[in-house]
């Protein structure tokens, strides 16, 4: 395709060249032969008015002297006879008096009677005589003595001859010089010249260059062509010409120049004026222009050429490039092809492990089932099948969770609930989630928590909890027995502003990493390392891709990962998130001195500060041996720690051993904790054996620490189950509306809730309740607790009706009861104006906690 | 028989419902209701008559009736059921079989709750 293009274009361009060089040459001709027509005309109208003008200059000097010799005649008397000596004297001296230089009186027979200088003898008197005796004035030529030329000027007597004389006419002389002179024939005007010449071709007046006498004489030497006819022709063409008193015009060669002649007769004569121009002259002018022209010609022709060639090569260039466009959209349609039958693929194998994994957990359940059915008999068979079913059910759960999450991320409807979160709550439950996992694989799990003081975020818990549990549970996964899993917070300045917080979260293993190949597609959906090392690993392969998207496209952070095969995996998360705008209680111990003992630095720099800045003097050092140490120096100094928090896992002496020395030392009066990331159950025996007061979890947040000690001073107890209850007698006599259509669930509703010294009105469906709502009095219902799920009118439209009643207390709490516990369902609540959702089955708590944040 | 036989016999949870309404009077009170609620005829009657959303609405107050007393057996099934029927879902190729499972886990409450009853009764 390419080639043809090329070759057309190349074709075309050719013979687009071609025609255009044919038509200006043809142009050009045409133009050339123009120009020489156009001489041609000018030349002959020029020559016609040039000769005119001689013609009409010519009669008016010969008019002139015609006059003054008719003057001459005037003064003769009628009677007069041309012998009278006073008359020829007066004419004589009349005559010179006008410059004659020659008078006579010619008579009819022909002879000439000079009356003043020297005899003269006319060249031609035929015609001559035969028009003076017409009585017309003539002009003719003459030679005098000498045989120099004269011209003579006849005018008619005008007495009629009568027998004394036979005076016909009075002729004067002039020498030819004063009419060549006064018509100025051989001036040089545009080098034009002329000749007068006679009928014969003899010269009346000839040019310096003319020697000879005839002019017929000097054409038939010197012409070498007259356009097209020989010399002989020429001069009978002229010939004939003259006798029929036309005048004529033609072009001739000599001496290798181009002439143009033009002849026409004069007046008062038989004489002929034959002008001649140089072709040159004109032909300069003409030929100028036209070089002018080819000139142009050549140049449009030139900048013709040169526009199409640059359209051909731009049109050229168009053509390849889109020629290239056209090769790339392929390569990209071929590209796009590929990736759709590489996600086909993935697709596929993601069905075929999908399936494979589903049919694993299925499949334990499903035998399990049938042991458990066959051995109904024994209660710890069965036990351990349920055991086994659980476990099996909560993978699948898992499994397809992560099936319909990303689903919903593939077709955009993941949203998030944003609400206030604290990260503690979350770290806390996600290390107690990961904790049997970590346990069963006896590895080293360690939770830190640097310098937190916004521990109350607005965040999707849910996601969030998800995304901690993804990164953690793949850690788990990944490393084998006996291997470390950290996770770390720490917290900065965020850049969107004072409002926010920014929320590291590191979570680092020493597992078996991954390939870098994999690590360009683990974000992908569908993507789990194939290869004998994980082959075993059970997951979908979809959770990376769901941590991925919240993360960074729901929650609008950034995940990056540092991971080396064999050499552990490292995941930081980034988060901005909203400070919760809530009134952080005063968090604040007395002045106690503590000491923090850790073999963790920075866990105990970061601990002594939360414990400053709620009010405690802390101090740390790294080892059991060393706390023991300064305990004792203090002891001796009177100057006691109050408190003392020590790690349970401590180079050289644990912490059990050293609460055993310390209780040695100390007695029992000082209260020591003992930190730990894990269930204490195991050691608590132990621990508490040894001396140990209590226990303290780690991540040691600021809260975490304020709530384990707070215990250990004089302040009122606020124990979160407590609260419950103190707020309990606050609500005592609130007023709740229930809507709910089963008359049971109302009962159970109102059993409990009555016990807690609530009073209840029930309305059967959304309708009875807005019925109910609207009839009483404002403000006469502290809340309403409603089902979603009524006949008649549902919970979501009764709220929104209530919401838009005229009624002062129309903000009143509402609180949706359901079954239904989807994240969607709870944002729907909230959607259509509920205060808070709380999921079936009813906890009394909850409830009560609930409606004691929103009854004012 | 107990209460707590009672439920380990329908597959419920009795320390559950215990944690939750703390006395076994009460528990006992509302156990014994459970047989007087109309929301299964009204699943059944509905399903019978082909209004699904009848039937999702009943599925669904037997599902939080059995969260509240913790008749986790019943629960189980009637919660799938409740999805399955769940308003816009067309009938999907199972779901006879989940009627059919909620109709004997239905049954099975019954009958521990009748035993009971009668126990206690006699």
């Amino acid at each position: 395709m390419k080639n043809k293009t090329t070759r057309f274009l190349t074709t075309s361009l050719i013979g687009v060249a071609l025609l255009c060089v044919c038509v200006f040459s043809i142009f050009a001709v045409h133009m050339s032969n123009q120009s020489a027509l156009t001489i041609n005309k000018v030349g002959t109208l020029y020559m016609y008015n040039m000769s005119q003008q001689t013609s009409i200059h010519f009669e008016s000097i010969i008019a002139l002297q015609m006059n003054q010799l008719r003057t001459l005649t005037g003064t003769i008397p009628s009677d007069a006879v041309h012998t009278d000596r006073a008359l020829q004297e007066e004419l004589i001296a009349q005559a010179k008096a006008r410059d004659f230089s020659y008078l006579g009186f010619y008579a009819s027979d022909g002879t000439l009677e000079m009356l003043y200088g020297s005899q003269l003898t006319v060249t031609d008197p035929e015609p001559f005589l035969n028009s003076l005796r017409a009585d017309q004035q003539k002009v003719a030529i003459g030679t005098n003595a000498r045989g120099e030329k004269v011209i003579l000027l006849g005018m008619p007597s005008p007495h009629p001859p009568t027998a004394e004389h036979n005076c016909a006419a009075l002729v004067a002389g002039l020498p030819v010089s004063y009419i060549s002179d006064n018509l100025s024939l051989e001036e040089n005007r545009e080098r034009a010249y002329s000749y007068i010449i006679r009928k014969d071709g003899s010269f009346v007046i000839r040019a310096a260059d003319a020697y000879r006498n005839n002019y017929f004489e000097r054409v038939k030497v010197m012409y070498e062509d007259v356009n097209g006819l020989t010399p002989e022709e020429y001069i009978e063409a002229l010939t004939t010409a003259m006798a029929e008193g036309k005048d004529y015009s033609n072009e001739f060669t000599m001496e290798g120049e181009r002439y143009h002649l033009y002849s026409t007769r004069l007046p008062y004569s038989e004489w002929y004026l034959i002008t001649f121009m140089p072709y040159g002259a004109m032909d300069s002018i003409v030929n100028g222009f036209s070089r002018e022209w080819g000139a142009l010609t050549v140049l449009s022709g030139v900048v013709i050429l040169g526009a199409l060639l640059l359209v051909f090569y731009k049109y050229f260039g168009l053509t390849r490039q889109q020629l290239r466009q056209v090769e790339e959209a392929r390569q990209s349609a071929e590209a796009a092809r590929k990736e759709a039958e590489h996600a086909n693929r993935a697709k596929s194998e993601f069905l075929s492990n999908m399936s494979h994994d589903i049919r694993t957990p299925m499949n334990a359940i499903v035998g399990m089932t049938a042991i458990a059915t066959a051995n109904l008999d024994s209660p710890q068979q069965v036990k351990n099948c349920l055991k086994k079913i659980t476990l099996s059910s909560k993978h699948l759960l898992g499994l397809i969770n992560d099936v319909l999450d990303m689903s919903k991320i593939e077709s955009g409807k993941m949203t998030l609930n944003v609400d206030q979160v604290s990260l503690r709550e979350v770290v806390d439950s996600i290390v107690s989630i990961c904790q049997p996992q970590v346990k069963a694989k006896r590895q080293l799990f360690d939770v830190f928590i640097h310098d937190i003081s916004t521990e109350n975020v607005l965040c999707d818990s849910v996601r969030l909890n998800q995304v901690l549990l993804n990164l953690l549970s793949n850690a788990i996964k990944f490393t084998p027995e006996g291997g470390e899993i950290h996770m770390a917070l720490y917290e900065e300045a965020s850049p969107k502003g004072e409002d926010y917080v920014r929320i590291h979260i590191q979570v680092k293993d020493n597992g078996i990493g991954m390939s870098e190949e994999f690590q360009k597609h683990i974000f992908d959906s569908f993507a789990r390392e194939d290869s004998a090392r994980v082959h075993r690993t059970e997951g979908t392969g979809l959770g990376m891709a769901i941590t991925k998207y919240i993360v960074v496209d729901a929650m609008g952070g950034s995940i990056e990962m540092n991971s080396r095969q064999g050499g552990g995996t490292e995941f930081n998360v980034t988060l901005d998130m909203e400070k919760a705008l809530v009134m952080e209680e005063d968090m604040i111990l007395p002045n106690w001195n503590m000491l923090v003992v850790d073999d963790d630095r920075q866990l105990c720099e970061s601990t002594v500060s939360a414990l400053n800045s709620i009010g405690v003097n802390a101090e740390w050092t790294l080892d059991g041996e060393s706390a023991v140490e300064m305990v004792v120096k203090r002891h001796r100094r009177g100057d006691e720690y109050q408190i003392i928090l020590l790690d349970w896992k401590l180079p050289g002496m644990d912490g059990i051993a050293t609460a055993h020395r310390i209780r040695q030392e100390l007695g029992d009066k000082v209260p020591i904790l003992l930190i730990s990331a894990y269930d204490w159950g195991e050691i608590e025996g132990k621990a508490r054996e040894a001396g140990v007061t209590g226990f303290i979890s780690k991540p040691l947040f600021k809260s975490t620490l304020f709530n384990s000690l707070r215990q250990f001073a004089d302040l009122p107890e606020v124990e979160e189950e407590e609260t419950v209850c103190e707020r309990c007698r606050d609500l005592t006599g609130k007023r709740i509306l229930l809507a709910e259509d089963n008359e049971l669930n109302w009962e159970i509703a109102n059993e409990l809730l009555s016990a807690e010294g609530l009073v209840l009105d029930w309305a059967e469906n959304g309708q009875l309740c807005v019925e109910m709502f609207q009839k009483s009095p404002a403000g006469y219902y502290d809340a309403i607790l409603m089902d979603v799920r009524m006949p008649v009118m549902g919970g979501y439209e009764a709220t929104q009706v209530i919401r838009t009643l005229d009624r002062p207390d129309r903000d009143l709490p509402i609180i949706a009861m359901t079954a239904d516990a989807f994240a969607e369902d709870v944002k729907r609540s909230f959607d259509c104006g509920m205060n808070a959702h709380i999921a079936k089955p009813i906890d009394v708590g909850d409830v009560m906690r609930l409606l004691a944040k929103f009854i004012k | 028989m107990t209460l707590k036989e009672c439920y380990t016999a329908m597959g419920g949870d009795y320390d559950e419902v215990m944690g939750r309404l703390r006395s076994e009077k009460l528990v006992q009170k509302f156990v014994l209701k459970f047989l007087n609620d109309g929301s299964y005829q009204l699943l059944l009657d509905s399903l019978a008559a082909g209004d699904r959303d009848e039937a999702f609405r009943a599925a669904h107050t037997i599902k939080g009736v059995c969260a509240n007393l913790a008749f986790n057996t019943l629960l189980a099934s009637s919660e799938e059921l409740t999805e399955a029927l769940r308003e816009g879902k067309p009938p999907q190729p199972g779901e006879e079989e989940l009627v059919a499972r909620v109709k004997t886990d239905y049954e099975r409450t019954r009958q521990a709750i009748q035993a009971y009853q009668e126990g206690a009764g006699g």
